[in-house]
């Protein structure tokens, strides 16, 4: 007896009486063969202490009555996914997810084959006997055509489909390296069943691949004869829809490992971007000129005007400074090309809403967006627009001042067009002096601090912006 | 083959044997038979062994079913023999008795304050807290947050793993989560809604793990506007049978992280699947983050299913047969729910000490409801802000002290009283249901503001 079955079947109604050294499983009933080959493979590679075995739904989700390994139940189809899983979490571990055909072949055909063409060395043993058992004898996605089961009482017809052949689809995804068919109907086939079961296990031990075993197995209970006949069955009805043989076998390297997950704090720092150096203050307090304690804006453009990564220098600069801010874009489907802007608020202590209905201050970098937003800007507000996009001013609120810069134009003339946002960036500066130039070009440099060759022409785009919008001055 | 004589012939102890006959034809001697004599103890025929002209060829042995069925004879023992101690030895299983491997808190610099949008906050604290196995499937306005974990990971030896669905995602942290690591999804509510069967086996097995939903307008397709369209599903929900996990409903990027930490804390204190519901504006919301003093290395809890021979006696697994049993276990989950209701509820209190009327919001509209608060207050009006940190548990506890000198409830959220319903019962379980409770809803990703509050608190009294 393999030492890789319990000696007593404690979970079985909690070993007692006969159930402690008897399985579940009715007379005839294949999964105690599959389970018996399952314990001597994994005996035979040596890796009982390191395996996993992933029970599914159906007869055999008692499993783990049996297994003396580690033992995960998943739920129904999911055990390639929640076996992918455990192999991840620990690479080392030898994990096996066992599946009947309602699991695997119905329910979990999504994450059996995604598993498989993922190739994660896991061993799958498949138990393919043409109906479900635990549920009462319902038609499986193997039901040969004609069979009746209680679902297809007057046999399986066209409608239902014909049967899976489940192993011949495993072999056709890519991250399988070994596929065979294998039946229990007599001694040589179970000799074969045997050796292709401790194969799977094998080449995962070996860290080669995805290896599937199908084994064509008998319920009697529900095919409603006697357990010999029922072998019959399999031999004479099931092979040759389902024929027997190795699917695939491909020989690959040894290729699976996992570095040890790292805790190296200097390594966190780095991967996260966090510093530990304080960063200057230029800015002498709050712009109360501009509002008291909260100061609302919006910038909008067309997708790929930069005015997301304006809004957010412009938070980084104020947090930079030591006041709250907070930034929140449109997104979704409007964010890929179509409009795109972004809600910026800056507060002395702490910004409530982040939302701008009404912002203090618009940077508008198209026509539709200034149109929509320029009439929202409180009275008193600024408003910041590329005069070379924009030509008319619609009607805005009491004491709006209108600012138009070339955004595109200056940016062009630079060579970079993407630039313009900076421009932007340079205008609002002039036309509101919300912090002091140093700080805008603070935030320009730590955000390209990894594209350090973009410093200088952003550094001037910022200038320029500044520049014209001094020179043109404010509209009325 | 020719037969040697160290070949065991098979034994049989009539009981294990359900007499369905593979080994009958398995034998090439022809040695076993059919039997007719029932067992009493099984109601099944067990097949009869007349062992003359036995080989030792085995097959009989490799046809057999029953771990404990046809088996080799051990020497000088004969098959006759029924005593299963003596027979198959008195060995149980040599699995050790599983140790936890404690975490380890690691001391971090200080570092300086990170600008962050929500989902990138609970990415950082989800790698501060240990997380390393990141399973999930793209969905707006959740997405950010997955992308993140797919550039960072690989530079802490982490893995990334786009799933095939959402059901598969929860799956994957089942997996993970029972084998004793820390994992977590982002996720939006119809990505939530397929999760929820499969947190119904976390939690019926006790397995941690961290859900992220930042909400969108719902039902169905909806939009991907800001809701808090999953409260009731979160609460009160989370799949099949008695189920509870922790929720919190963050609603700045700081609370984004701190939570997030402090979620992958408690799931393993607890052993249970923990929720952060966050609004579509907080998952996009960039904002000002101070990171941590410290960082985890997590260990391996005692109960998990690492895959090692410490681990190897341990079983993840939420299918119990016997009614007794089953029901043992929930009545072991309904303490785990006590205690964590006695000792997790959370809340923000601002102006709540001596406030006549209570705003009651969570997430991004609490943040409406703050600065209506300070409007009102500022015309006089007694108004406070009850912002539950936990929705379940609901921080009752916090609240109902309060009720003596609060006669209104005004409760603000962008979904259909989802979070009023969740105020109800817990006054109502608490004996204070006669509190008067108004409210102001918004759906569709519209959210209620600041002025809508004030107006609503005033008009309403």
């Amino acid at each position: 007896m393999s030492k890789v079955i319990y000696r007593k079947f404690e979970r079985h109604s909690h070993g007692e009486g006969i159930k402690g050294m008897s399985t579940h499983y009715c007379p005839g009933c294949g999964h105690g063969l599959a389970h018996k080959y399952l314990a001597n493979a994994i005996e035979e590679a040596g890796v009982q202490e390191r395996t996993v075995t992933v029970s599914p739904v159906g007869c055999s989700v008692f499993l783990f009555y049996y297994m003396d390994t580690g033992n995960t139940q998943a739920a129904h189809g999911r055990a390639p996914a929640v076996a992918v899983a455990h192999k991840l979490a620990n690479p080392n571990a030898v994990v096996v997810a066992y599946q009947g055909d309602g699991d695997l072949g119905s329910i979990g055909i999504a994450e059996i084959i995604s598993a498989a063409q993922q190739g994660i060395p896991i061993t799958v043993i498949f138990i393919n006997n043409a109906i479900y058992g635990m549920t009462g004898g319902q038609m499986a996605p193997t039901t040969l055509m004609a069979q009746k089961t209680s679902t297809s009482p007057h046999g399986r017809d066209r409608l239902m489909g014909e049967p899976m052949k489940i192993a011949e689809l495993m072999a056709q995804l890519d991250g399988t390296v070994y596929v065979e068919r294998v039946a229990l109907f007599n001694s040589k086939e179970r000799i074969k069943a045997q050796k292709a079961i401790s194969k799977a296990i094998r080449l995962q031990v070996e860290g080669k691949g995805f290896a599937f075993v199908e084994v064509l197995a008998e319920c009697p209970t529900h095919l409603h004869i006697s357990p010999r006949e029922t072998q019959k069955w399999v031999a004479e009805k099931m092979v040759p829809i389902f024929p027997l043989g190795v699917k695939k076998d491909v020989e690959k390297d040894p290729w699976f490992s996992l570095p040890a997950p790292n805790f190296d704090t200097q390594q966190m720092s780095k991967v996260i971007g966090a510093s530990s150096e304080a960063e200057p203050r230029y800015a002498k307090g709050f712009p109360s000129h501009i509002a008291a304690s909260d100061i609302a804006f919006k910038l909008a453009g067309s997708g790929g005007d930069g005015a997301q990564t304006a809004a957010l220098l412009l938070t980084y600069a104020a947090i930079v400074e030591g006041f709250d801010a907070t930034h929140i874009p449109s997104y979704g489907p409007e964010s890929r090309g179509g409009t795109s802007y972004a809600d910026v608020h800056i507060a002395k202590d702490e910004v409530l809403s982040p939302s701008a209905p009404s912002p203090h201050i618009l940077i508008a970098f198209n026509t539709p967006s200034m149109v929509k937003f320029a009439p929202q800007v409180v009275a008193g507000g600024t408003v910041v627009y590329d005069s070379g996009v924009i030509k008319e001013i619609p009607k805005l609120n009491a004491n709006v001042r209108a600012y138009g810069v070339p955004f595109t134009e200056i940016a062009l003339s630079l060579g970079k067009a993407v630039v313009k946002n900076i421009v932007a960036l340079g205008a609002l500066q002039a036309a509101t002096n919300l912090f002091p130039p140093e700080t805008f070009l603070n935030a320009v440099r730590i955000s390209l601090k990894e594209k350090c060759a973009m410093i200088p022409v952003n550094e001037e785009a910022f200038q320029r912006g500044v520049k014209s919008c001094q020179e043109t001055g404010a509209k009325k | 083959m020719a037969p040697t004589k160290e070949r065991p012939k098979p034994f049989l102890i009539p009981k294990y044997c359900k007499g369905c006959g593979r080994c009958i034809e398995a034998c090439p001697q022809n040695c076993i038979m059919l039997g007719k004599d029932i067992q009493p103890e099984t109601g099944l025929t067990p097949v009869i062994l007349n062992l003359e002209k036995c080989t030792g060829c085995g097959m009989c042995i490799v046809a057999c079913p029953e771990p404990y069925g046809l088996a080799p004879s051990p020497l000088k023992a004969d098959y006759e023999l029924t005593d299963p101690a003596a027979m198959f030895g008195p060995r149980a299983s040599d699995a050790p008795e599983p140790k936890e491997i404690p975490d380890k808190t690691i001391p971090l610099p200080q570092l300086k304050p990170m600008v962050l949008k929500g989902t990138y906050a609970s990415t950082i604290g989800a790698l501060l807290a240990g997380c390393r196995h990141f399973f999930g499937y793209p969905i707006t306005p959740s997405t950010e947050g997955a992308e993140l974990m797919a550039k960072l990971l690989p530079d802490l030896n982490g893995v990334f793993m786009q799933a095939v669905s959402e059901v598969a995602t929860i799956n994957h942290m089942y997996g993970c989560g029972g084998a004793g690591l820390r994992s977590m999804t982002f996720t939006s509510s119809p990505g939530f809604s397929l999760m929820v069967e499969g947190i119904s086996y976390m939690i019926g097995s006790e397995v941690p793990g961290l859900i992220v939903n930042v909400m969108r307008g719902g039902p169905g397709l909806g939009n991907i506007g800001p809701e808090q369209a999953d409260i009731k599903l979160a609460c009160q929900g989370l799949g099949h049978g008695n189920t509870h996990c922790i929720v919190f409903t963050p609603s700045t990027p700081q609370e984004m992280l701190d939570l997030t930490m402090l979620a992958f804390d408690l799931g393993f204190k607890y052993r249970n699947p923990v929720i952060i519901l966050c609004d579509g504006y907080l998952g996009q919301m960039t904002g000002m983050v101070k990171l941590p003093d410290h960082m985890l290395q997590p260990g391996i809890p005692a109960w998990a299913v690492y895959g090692d021979n410490m681990h190897r006696r341990n079983l993840i697994n939420s299918i119990i047969l016997s009614e007794q049993d089953l029901e043992k276990h929930n009545e072991h989950l309904n303490q785990k729910y006590a205690t964590i209701e006695a000792n997790e509820q959370r809340a923000d209190l601002f102006h709540c000490e001596d406030a006549e009327v209570l705003v009651i919001a969570c997430n991004i509209p609490a943040r409406m409801s703050k600065g209506a608060v300070q409007v009102l207050r500022s015309q006089g009006v007694k108004a406070g802000l009850f912002r539950p940190i936990t929705l379940w548990p609901f921080p009752i506890k916090l609240l109902k002290p309060l009720l003596s000198h609060v006669n209104r409830l005004v409760v603000v959220e962008a979904s259909n009283c989802q979070l009023e319903n969740e105020l109800r019962l817990a006054l109502s379980h608490a004996g204070a249901g006669h509190v008067r409770i108004d409210h102001l809803q918004h759906y569709g990703g519209i959210l209620p503001q600041q002025q809508e509050i004030v107006d609503t608190v005033k008009t309403k009294a």
